[in-house]
């Protein structure tokens, strides 16, 4: 069989959980990157810790995209699926994310299991126009496998890709050896081997569709990360603390990894009763002077609102993590949605003022931290870092961020505040009560209260001081505003159409925007990073442009307006519509907003 | 920011009453609350602790006015909360000294689950619940420690159930230190809280508090037949005034089965019901870590994740 040429292409192991797809997964990619190509990664999670192997809950893999160019987002559909069973084969081709020629490679084994329920799913490709080919493991792998108690699988069909995606031999095995190495005793490792070649052997004997992705190896100082972890080592650059949280998907890998880590740098991870005293216990810190961050996703985002409005009154700095998740309520747990975004802007009762920053890629992740620690000292009021799972979990091969190892705020580097297009505040920004003093400073003793106050910090419910108190509050967020420079714009600053996002739709808008540049189409895109405050001139550039659209992850119709859109109209009184506001769980594919894009332009 | 520890003046002129005055307090005339903020006044005083380095942190209801009538620091936060403001400041500032101030309906309602973590969690700080039997800032409502039949603006036939006994909770969830007193023995109140300062761990004072608004009844303040103190070596002094006129028992504090048998009982006892200082402490424990982890060069924070 011939190699198809691709420039991008994009393919998944579906796997039983705890089979290990996301390890073989890992590996394969680690010598992509070796060779120079580059990759955008996306782990298929279960909701749950252990469902039963064959069932639709059971479905756990790994979706990789690769390309000779450098990739912001998982795309659009995938160009080959190789699954272990037909069950969680069955349960991923609802998504809907193959293209129409999709290759499937099914693993025969579990044919006598259930030959019903895999007649049907081999009758279902056949009616979507997908090409399936079956395999069978040869007879002695089995057998190793079987010895190893079912265990090994995953390096097998970590052979069979390798062969498929013309990776040399060895070059998978050294990646093999530098994994598991550590891990294994030899023995086992030597079996491991053997399954991964004789993997790579089987694929040779049959007549698989295979690809090629050209790219040559290049030098350069990278690293393996994902959003999560990026933000855990971004709050350790950024000279936090402690780390106050409660255990919630999918905030919790950040608390797990700065458990382990914080402390190496002199700080501390608390795990709270619930959502409410993480907050508390991280606002109580920073009232002591020492940088302190909360992080939760949607429900423990709820749950601290209360909080986040004293912070706002007793003017302490606190930085509030949401890793959005599906929602309303428990939601989906382990599915992507941008739908928060109105409840970190406004959420908690009364006036609200605070500062809301989006992060778009993995670098923005590590960076983050920094801008808020900044925006929250200075400001003394509460900045709100949003995330969502699909940023979270998805992982990529980056060029190392410059670590800055920030102390004093002021010291923050201008290539961090001009990331998130922000210029320096002003040396001094008034607060309700001048004196901002931390305890164990003499003579600067002061309560700190919820309740309305004076200058002096004196509880007042006088109209004059109510007033005062919120001007004062507000300005803080204006100095922010008027700060502000254009946002990321990518495509011509005059053109037809806008595609305006914030957060994880933005690689799917840039790439999408690319596209349509390429086929002639004037479109152009744009991403906000610090999402409240807008800035000030966004009004004027929403005018060079015929048509604002809003792509989102979040629900709307004829009838609703998702939040993006509400917001970019209430600011600037432009008839902006969404493009695509869907809640489905899933990341928006480029090819989509290409597609909706085309039909608003005819 | 960075913490600015031990930065008291070379000779501090010493500490007066006067010092840690704010403005007046605006409770209600004959409230309990004055004799408590006098008591934490003259302790402060008496010990001479330097008013920069005390932290007072409340929560909602009358009790949490506190912090702003003393000189010190203070965090009047949210309702129930305050315990999980003093946890951060006792993990990160192991130099102050923190006094919670928390009502009955703060406690043992909106956070109770706050008020079990923080026993159980053991930091450094003296918990003073203000106990007065009923929500009293919020004007007249039914709180976990109201009297059965008592009537109120929320439960107007007569408050429905039996009250939650705060020591035998206290005891319960493993409380290192559990001590009883009231707002009108001021001696008592005083060796109480001397007491409560002392003990390494999380010190959970009681105090029965007069409400003269909303239920005059509740505590007869002017005699004293109706309570006995539990007196100790190791434990509180019964209070002077009181001591010739009132019973006076013997109680090791480090008996919990008698502790339990005083908290559940039916009479009022005053004194110190149970104490170990042998408790792990949670902020030690966190602080030991962070001084036990081998330091790490934050330029090769990234070095891991290299490939």
């Amino acid at each position: 069989m011939p190699i198809e040429k691709r420039s991008v292409t994009r393919f998944e192991l579906l796997m039983d959980a705890g089979a290990g797809a996301q390890k073989a997964g890992d590996i394969l990619l680690e010598a992509f990157v070796a060779m120079g190509k580059f990759i955008y990664v996306e782990p298929m999670i279960p909701a749950e810790i252990s469902p039963a192997a064959r069932t639709r809950y059971a479905l756990s893999g790994i979706i990789i995209r690769l390309a000779d160019f450098d990739i912001n987002n998982i795309g659009n559909d995938t160009d080959l699926i190789l699954a272990s069973q037909e069950v969680v084969l069955g349960r991923r081709l609802d998504d809907h994310e193959f293209n129409a020629r999709c290759q499937i490679l099914l693993d025969a084994g579990d044919r006598d299991k259930s030959p019903a329920t895999y007649d049907a799913v081999i009758e279902r490709c056949a009616k979507e126009g997908l090409i399936v080919t079956t395999f069978d493991i040869d007879p002695a792998s089995k057998q190793i496998i079987a010895d190893m108690s079912g265990k090994g699988t995953n390096l097998y069909y970590l052979g069979m890709l390798s062969f498929i995606y013309n990776m040399d031999e060895n070059t998978v095995k050294f990646e093999i050896e530098k994994n598991l190495g550590k891990k294994l005793d030899p023995e086992v490792m030597k079996i491991n081997i053997t399954l991964y070649l004789n993997g790579y052997q089987m694929a040779k004997t049959r007549d698989f569709l295979r690809y090629q992705v050209d790219a040559s190896p290049r030098q350069y100082d990278k690293i393996l990360i994902d959003g999560n972890t990026a933000l855990s080592l971004g709050i350790i650059d950024a000279g936090f603390k402690l780390y106050s949280g409660y255990p919630i998907t999918p905030a919790s890998s950040v608390m797990h990894t700065l458990a382990k880590e914080l402390p190496h740098y002199g700080g501390r991870t608390h795990q709270a009763e619930d959502e409410i005293a993480a907050i508390g216990t991280a606002i109580g810190a920073y009232f002591g002077g020492v940088p302190s961050i909360t992080g939760t996703s949607g429900p423990g985002f709820s749950l601290k609102q209360e909080f986040i409005g004293f912070a706002q009154a007793a003017e302490i700095p606190i930085v509030v993590l949401n890793v959005q998740r599906g929602g309303p309520s428990t939601g989906m747990p382990t599915r992507t949605e941008q739908s928060d975004l109105l409840a970190a802007i406004y959420g908690t009762h009364g006036d609200a003022t605070k500062i809301v920053i989006s992060v778009s890629n993995i670098i923005d992740c590590f960076y983050a931290p920094h801008v808020a620690r900044y925006l929250a000292e200075k400001l003394r009021l509460p900045v709100i870092i949003m995330s969502d799972f699909q940023t979270a979990n998805s992982y990529k091969v980056i060029s190392r961020p410059q670590v800055v190892q920030l102390d004093n705020i002021d010291n923050i580097p201008d290539f961090i505040l001009e990331r998130f297009h922000l210029k320096r505040l002003a040396a001094h920004i008034e607060t309700v009560r001048p004196l901002q003093t931390i305890p164990g400073t003499p003579d600067g003793m002061r309560r700190v209260t919820g309740l309305n106050t004076d200058a002096q910090g004196q509880v007042s419910t006088s109209a004059q001081e109510s007033q005062r108190s919120h001007r004062v509050r507000n300005n803080k967020v204006n100095h922010v505003r008027q700060s502000l420079d254009k946002p990321t714009v990518f495509g011509p600053a005059t053109n037809d159409i806008l595609v305006v996002g914030w957060g994880s739709t933005s690689g799917a808008i840039e790439e999408a925007v690319s596209l349509a540049q390429k086929q002639g189409l004037g479109v152009s895109g744009m991403s906000l990073q610090i999402i409240y405050p807008l800035p000030l001139m966004l009004k004027e550039m929403f005018s060079h442009y015929k048509k604002i659209v809003s792509v989102e992850i979040a629900y709307g119709d004829a009838n609703k307006l998702p939040p993006l859109a509400s917001l970019l109209r209430a600011d600037t009184l432009v008839d902006i519509q969404p493009l695509i506001a869907t809640a489905t769980g899933r990341p928006i594919r480029p090819k989509d907003v290409l597609a909706k894009v085309k039909e608003v332009l005819k | 920011m960075t913490p600015q520890e031990n930065i008291i003046p070379q000779n501090p002129s010493p500490v007066t009453v006067k010092d840690l005055n704010t403005e007046n307090p605006r409770w209600c005339g004959g409230c309990g609350d004055f004799s408590i903020l006098a008591c934490l006044k003259r302790f402060i005083v008496e010990r001479q602790l330097r008013p920069e380095s005390v932290v007072n942190i409340s929560g909602i209801g009358c009790s949490g006015r506190a912090p702003n009538y003393l000189n010190t620091y203070g965090i009047h936060s949210i309702h129930g909360r305050p315990i999980t403001v003093a946890l951060g400041l006792a993990l990160t500032r192991p130099d102050l000294h923190l006094f919670i101030h928390s009502g009955d309906g703060d406690s043992m309602s909106i956070g109770g689950n706050h008020l079990m973590h923080g026993i159980n969690r053991n930091f450094n700080c003296v918990f003073l619940m203000y106990d007065n039997e009923i929500y009293a800032l919020t004007k007249n409502q039914t709180s976990p420690t109201t009297r059965k039949g008592h009537r109120t603006n929320t439960q107007p036939f007569g408050s429905y159930l039996s009250p939650l006994n705060p020591l035998t909770v206290a005891l319960g969830l493993g409380s290192s230190f559990v001590a009883s007193t009231a707002d009108w023995i001021p001696d008592h109140l005083m060796s109480t809280l001397s007491a409560a300062f002392d003990h390494p761990g999380f010190s959970f004072v009681h105090i029965c508090q007069r409400c003269v608004h909303f239920d005059i009844e509740n505590f007869d303040t002017k005699t004293s037949s109706w309570f006995s103190f539990l007196k100790h070596p190791n434990g509180i002094s019964p209070d002077k005034r009181l001591a010739d006129k009132s019973e006076c028992l013997d109680h090791d504090p480090t008996n919990l089965n008698d502790a339990f048998k005083y908290a559940a009982a039916d009479r009022r006892y005053f004194g110190l019901f149970y104490v170990n200082r042998d408790k792990p402490r949670y902020d030690n424990i966190l602080q030991n870590l962070v001084a036990g982890s081998p330091k790490k060069d934050r330029g090769k924070l990234l070095d891991p994740y290299s490939i």
